[in-house]
């Protein structure tokens, strides 16, 4: 039946999770695909982010791109299902046929619009990646951005710690008295001091369980040290110096007013 | 002047513009599809922060075809505005046009659609990010 160009291809249609990709950019594929239940979203990597190019419904079609650029034979970006999504898949082998001897004025403006649409949408993950660099960088130039967004909490969390680099039976018992994104204040027991030195610029690696279960690791340098309330016990001033991703992040949602 | 045969057969008409003179006007209704003939275009879309040029046309580049082919697209979504002297443009015979169109299969026909629509949506989504980048530079 397939051989026959007179008999019309079934009708495939598939159903997709919300959250599946349905393509994948840089895949090959010549399917065109129209939405019968559902959203999905069409977007771009770049430099690591999903630039967003538009989201369709029902009705709608996609992975067209592919079918009318004959000089391109992988997919231009990727599409997600934004909800459950039920898809029909399209033949192309009879599309195709007909797309090659459709009047010579058609395929003269569709080429067109084809080169300007992709153009645009270099341009738009072009100017969103450029608007997220600088994003990036406004943060990093200004340091008091995330003291405005993050309060310093006030806790009583147990951690442990270690002079950066030292094996890890350095490990020492610690309190956590507050915390922010960019510093901590921490009380320690006199007793860690004898041979492990604990002086102002000293660099401690620091491990802590948040009351919302998160683990944060982070480097912190001591900036000035006090005798305690009690003459047991020493408090640490201390400046973040580096914080992986994962812990910065889960650090900023616990510190979110 | 030599004009592609493929184009003269759908040739209804040729206007001249001065410099600066609006061929298409942003939100106005209309379905004429042009072609530039001669000299340059200049595609333009209001925004809040002024008139943005979201492309330049030449010679053998067509314009208007969003409202033909898009027929959900009722007004036009830019501008387009004779650029740097004179610009000579031809203006295809509408319903000649829509005749071979409507020769094609429904499918093919929702495909070339679906590509318009596309592009009318990607000029609004770059035309946004030019703006928001624009208030960004008067802020700071």
């Amino acid at each position: 039946m397939a051989n026959n160009p007179l008999e019309a291809p079934p009708i495939v249609s598939l159903s997709y999770k919300k959250g599946d990709l349905i393509i994948k950019e840089g895949d090959y594929g010549v399917s065109i695909y129209k939405i019968l239940e559902g959203k999905v979203s069409v977007y771009r990597e770049a430099e690591g982010e999903e630039i967003l190019l538009g989201t369709l419904g029902v009705g709608d079609i996609f992975g067209e791109r592919t079918f009318l650029n004959r000089a391109a034979d992988t997919r231009s970006a990727s599409v997600r299902a934004l909800e459950d999504t039920k898809v029909e898949v399209w033949h192309t082998a009879r599309l195709s046929r007909e797309y090659d001897e459709m009047p010579p004025i058609i395929k003269y403006i569709t080429d067109q619009v084809l080169s300007r649409s992709n153009r645009m949408n270099n341009l738009i993950v072009q100017l969103a990646t450029k608007e997220q660099k600088e994003k990036a960088n406004r943060a990093k130039e200004d340091p008091l951005a995330s003291k405005r967004r993050f309060y310093r909490k006030k806790v009583d969390l147990f951690c442990q710690y270690q002079p950066a680099g030292a094996p890890s039976k350095f490990n020492l018992d610690g309190r956590i008295k507050d915390i922010s994104l960019d510093g901590l204040a921490m009380k320690v027991t006199r007793r860690n001091t004898v041979g492990v030195s604990h002086a102002t610029g000293d660099i401690f690696v620091v491990n802590t369980v948040l009351p919302n279960k998160k683990t944060v690791e982070l480097e912190a340098e001591v900036v000035t040290i006090q005798k305690g309330e009690i003459p047991e016990e020493l408090d640490l001033s201390m400046n973040i110096t580096d914080i992986e991703p994962g812990s910065r992040k889960s650090l900023g949602f616990f510190l979110m007013p | 002047m030599n004009i592609d045969p493929l184009i003269s057969a759908y040739l209804a008409d040729q206007e001249t513009y001065k410099s600066g003179n609006v061929i298409i006007e942003e939100g106005s209704k209309g379905d004429w599809v042009y072609i530039v003939l001669e000299g340059q275009v200049k595609v333009t879309k209001r925004t809040s922060v002024g008139l943005l040029t979201m492309d330049v046309l030449k010679k053998g580049a067509i314009f208007g075809e969003m409202a033909l082919f898009g027929k959900a697209l009722q007004a036009r979504s830019a501008s387009v505005i004779a650029a740097d002297g004179n610009a000579r443009v031809g203006v295809l015979d509408t319903r000649q046009l829509m005749a071979e169109y409507e020769s094609l299969s429904l499918e093919l026909r929702s495909v070339i659609k679906a590509l318009i629509t596309g592009l009318a949506e990607s000029n609004g989504k770059a035309a946004a990010l030019v703006v928001a980048a624009n208030k960004k530079g008067h802020k700071n």
